[in-house]
């Protein structure tokens, strides 16, 4: 009886932590939108945005983002299926797609140098893609621990309710930075 | 990796406790939500003695310009040379006080305590959604607070732009003392603020919305959980604004960016800084500082709609207005943050529309008070330590409220702004309002956190004392403030058109040490009562809320066996009919046949049903 009260009080315990993540996303996605918009009350007062072409670097990481999630993704499936070692080759590949996502945003980020347009800069607009895809690397860092976590769980072989959890918490973040970074990059287009 | 182990272990331990805990484990880097929360509370009143502190030390400047006070040098050192508070510590002291009460006390002791502590006990929960958040939630607030009083230890200083930390000031390291690493900390220590406000929102958002006890509806949870959840709601929406602002902040003073500074010149250097606007830190700030002090003042107003209620004997008064009124607030809330920037040269068309929402805010905040006032009316009324309070919050958030629809006021405002009125409005409204609410909530939950009655006499002691004397010091403000005297001056001295009002400074200066001096009798009653109080009865306010059902003797999991069941909404007081003038929510309408109203049963035909079939069956015997 008691072990029953007990599985229940733990299967209760994995909604509100998942909900969880939610209201960080949320918060997260304001704190991006205060960027955004300081750079659009900028622009519209200053009558000038970034006024760069964003270097090519910055399409190929969003491409490898979504990739990335397509991978996760897969993960998911394959673990609702209960095949765990597919699922481990799908984060392994969803990890080292995050990875280098990373290594492609550095690139930008000395292409962007390179033209002229360092972080310390006379417009604050250009200052701005520093900052809004600086923070979007943390998430991303922060992504990449959340997946390691659903993989050293699967290594582990615990239980399925867990392994979801772990997966599951490890999708909401990864597709949100996903989606974050796709706004931040056509805003960034668009306010150009 | 270990965050996840911990985690686990704490979940098989529900409903057993044979898990060995050690003092770390207990007291310090507790996971107990009840714990926690008198971690914040204990951290809060020790921020508040020092912010109270060092509203003294500039109230002594304020009051005596031209004296010296050789005790002053002998505490503070190089900052009052010769026994006179520097102006430059003078701003220090304003900022540091302003941040210390309006983040540190009001935000993370009031929200922090009593949303830890009641949200989990009058929902019935084991614990909040992550424990393990919770924990880190109070040590990144107890980091801030360590990083903010390290600032005085700095050879320049504190923080001194104010507690709005308006760029240039803040954003140029060498604009003054204070600009230097005293602002670098307390950026740092805000951003630490931060992150612990939101780990504690999150946490108790996700625990209103996903833990309550069966039959714990939305409309039957008291209304401190409304407020409470609220409030989490408001920080979880504009907490991260400030981040965004405070980096781009960060980026300026540390980096050289120019997101904040154009066109300035030190003595004969020109400052390479070009193209960026001080007004958009203000839009940053605001859009978080004006919802701030909605989270400042939203759960005083929870607390003390449950205490009034329980202590006049009496359901609150349009408990559904009340919600909705909340509601009201926190959506109104966000869009009303350019009354703060009226002077900035904003375009009057915008003033205007934020003039509006400004003063239809005030409409949920009257309907709150009237609400309060008929909860009172006719209630048979006790006068416990808490109570007082609650009535004091309610009395400080009239006074205070009237004031601001003076302030809202897009022209009005251009002589008032930045002016005494606008300390004496906010003081009352926010500042003695909130903290009433928080004294209040002590008085009235100090059993159930401590097991322990505090003493009456002494509380009613400190009720008078500081009541009359926050009057007394916040009302005379507001005349100096319609002679157009500006806030944060250092010396009425240096003016001669504020050299009449030396004399009221004077006086509030007395007032305000004779309330400071009242804090003594509070403090010796909380920490004395800790150890020496009389012990808790099981309910001794005969409250209906379901945290009274808990064993007075903490333990782990919060109820011993099943988590119980609740039938009904928390205000059933003196009802009709009823053999008690309280019903706890835990009894089922089954067992109060002689007290139901039709509309109790919310459209249950059988239920209406069996309720005729009593009723004909036990007639009043007339």
């Amino acid at each position: 009886m008691v072990s029953t009260i007990q599985q229940g009080d733990i299967m209760m315990n994995f909604k509100p932590k998942k909900f969880v993540v939610w209201l960080f996303v949320v918060s997260s996605t304001i704190m991006f939108g205060g960027w955004t918009s300081y750079y659009l009350v900028f622009s519209a007062s200053k009558g000038k945005g970034h006024g760069l072409v964003l270097p090519d670097a910055f399409i190929y990481s969003t491409i490898v983002l979504v990739l990335s999630s397509v991978f996760l993704f897969l993960a998911a499936k394959s673990l609702k299926r209960g095949d765990r070692k597919q699922q481990q080759v799908f984060l392994w590949i969803t990890f080292v797609l995050g990875l280098v996502f990373g290594f492609l945003q550095f690139q930008g980020w000395s292409g962007l140098y390179h033209t002229g347009a360092a972080l310390v800069n006379n417009n604050a607009a250009i200052s701005m893609i520093y900052v809004v895809s600086g923070f979007h690397l943390l998430h991303i860092v922060a992504g990449l621990c959340l997946i390691l976590n659903s993989l050293i769980g699967s290594y582990r072989n615990v239980s399925q309710e867990v392994a979801t959890y772990r997966q599951d918490i490890a999708s909401i973040f990864w597709h949100f930075i996903d989606i974050l970074w796709i706004y931040l990059y056509v805003f960034l287009l668009l306010n150009s | 990796m270990s965050t996840i182990s911990l985690q686990d272990t704490h979940h098989d331990d529900h409903g057993h406790g044979h898990h060995h805990e050690t003092f770390l484990t207990k007291y310090v880097f507790s996971q107990d939500h009840k714990m926690i929360a008198k971690q914040f509370l204990i951290t809060g009143i020790i921020m508040a003695v020092i912010a109270m502190a060092l509203s003294i030390l500039f109230r002594i400047q304020l009051a005596w310009p031209d004296q010296t006070f050789p005790l002053l040098e002998t505490f503070l050192g190089k900052w009052a040379e010769g026994g006179r508070i520097k102006p430059d510590f003078f701003l220090a002291l304003v900022t540091i006080h302003g941040t210390i009460m309006v983040f540190f006390v009001l935000t993370a002791g009031l929200s922090g305590t009593f949303s830890n502590l009641l949200i989990p006990l009058q929902l019935g929960a084991r614990d909040m959604a992550s424990p393990f958040l919770n924990m880190l939630s109070y040590w990144f607030f107890f980091g801030a607070c360590v990083v903010m009083m390290g600032s005085f230890f700095t050879q320049t200083g504190p923080a001194s732009a104010g507690w709005t930390v308006y760029p240039p000031l803040s954003a140029v390291p060498k604009a003054m003392p204070g600009s230097n690493i005293g602002m670098t900390l307390w950026l740092i220590s805000m951003v630490m603020f931060v992150a612990s406000s939101l780990m504690g929102g999150i946490n108790y958002v996700s625990t209103v919305l996903n833990m309550r006890t069966k039959g714990m509806d939305l409309w039957k949870m008291p209304l401190t959980i409304w407020a409470f959840f609220l409030t989490a709601i408001l920080g979880i929406l504009s907490f991260p604004v400030l981040v965004a602002g405070v980096v781009l902040l960060v980026f300026d003073r540390s980096f050289g960016t120019s997101f904040y500074l154009s066109d300035m010149v030190f003595g004969t250097q020109i400052m390479p800084n070009e193209g960026g606007s001080p007004i958009l830190w203000q839009h940053l700030f605001w859009f978080l500082g004006h919802p701030e002090v909605y989270i400042v003042i939203m759960p005083a107003l929870g607390i003390s709609s449950e205490i009034i209620s329980v202590n006049s004997r009496k359901p609150i008064f349009g408990y559904h207005a009340m919600v909705y009124s909340l509601i009201g607030i926190t959506v109104l809330s966000f869009i009303v943050w350019g009354h703060h920037m009226f002077v900035t040269g904003m375009n009057p068309l915008l003033g205007g529309v934020f003039m509006i929402t400004t003063l239809i805010i005030a409409v949920p905040s009257a309907v709150k008070t009237f609400n309060y006032l008929a909860t009172l009316w006719r209630g048979n009324i006790r006068f416990t330590p808490a109570m007082l309070f609650a009535i004091g919050l309610v009395s400080f958030f009239i006074s205070g409220g009237l004031t601001g629809i003076f302030l809202g006021n897009a022209s009005l405002d251009i002589n008032l702004h930045d002016t005494y009125f606008v300390v004496a409005h906010f003081h009352l409204v926010m500042g003695s309002a909130a903290i009433f609410g928080m004294l209040a909530g002590v008085y009235h939950w100090y059993p159930k956190m401590f097991g322990r009655m505090m003493n009456p006499k002494l509380a009613y002691l400190h009720f008078w004392i500081t009541f009359i004397c926050a009057y007394l010091v916040f009302f005379p403000l507001h005349f100096l403030g319609l002679d157009g005297v500006p806030r944060r001056y250092y010396a009425f001295t240096e003016f001669e058109f504020m050299q009449k009002w030396l004399t009221v400074n004077v006086f509030v200066t007395w007032a305000a040490i004779i309330a400071a001096l009242a804090q003594v009798a509070f403090l010796f009653n909380f920490f004395y009562s800790i150890f020496k109080g009389k012990k808790a009865p099981q309910n001794p306010w005969e409250a209906n809320t379901l945290e009274w059902t808990t064993p007075v003797e903490h333990l782990h999991g919060n109820w011993p066996g099943e988590i119980p069941t609740v039938y009904r909404w928390p205000y059933d007081y003196s009802k009709p009919g009823a053999e008690h003038d309280f019903i706890p929510q835990t009894v089922p309408f089954s067992q109060t046949m002689s007290s139901n109203l039709p509309h109790d049963f919310e459209g249950n035909e059988e239920a209406e049903r069996i309720q005729k079939e009593w009723e004909a069956n036990n007639k009043p015997a007339q």
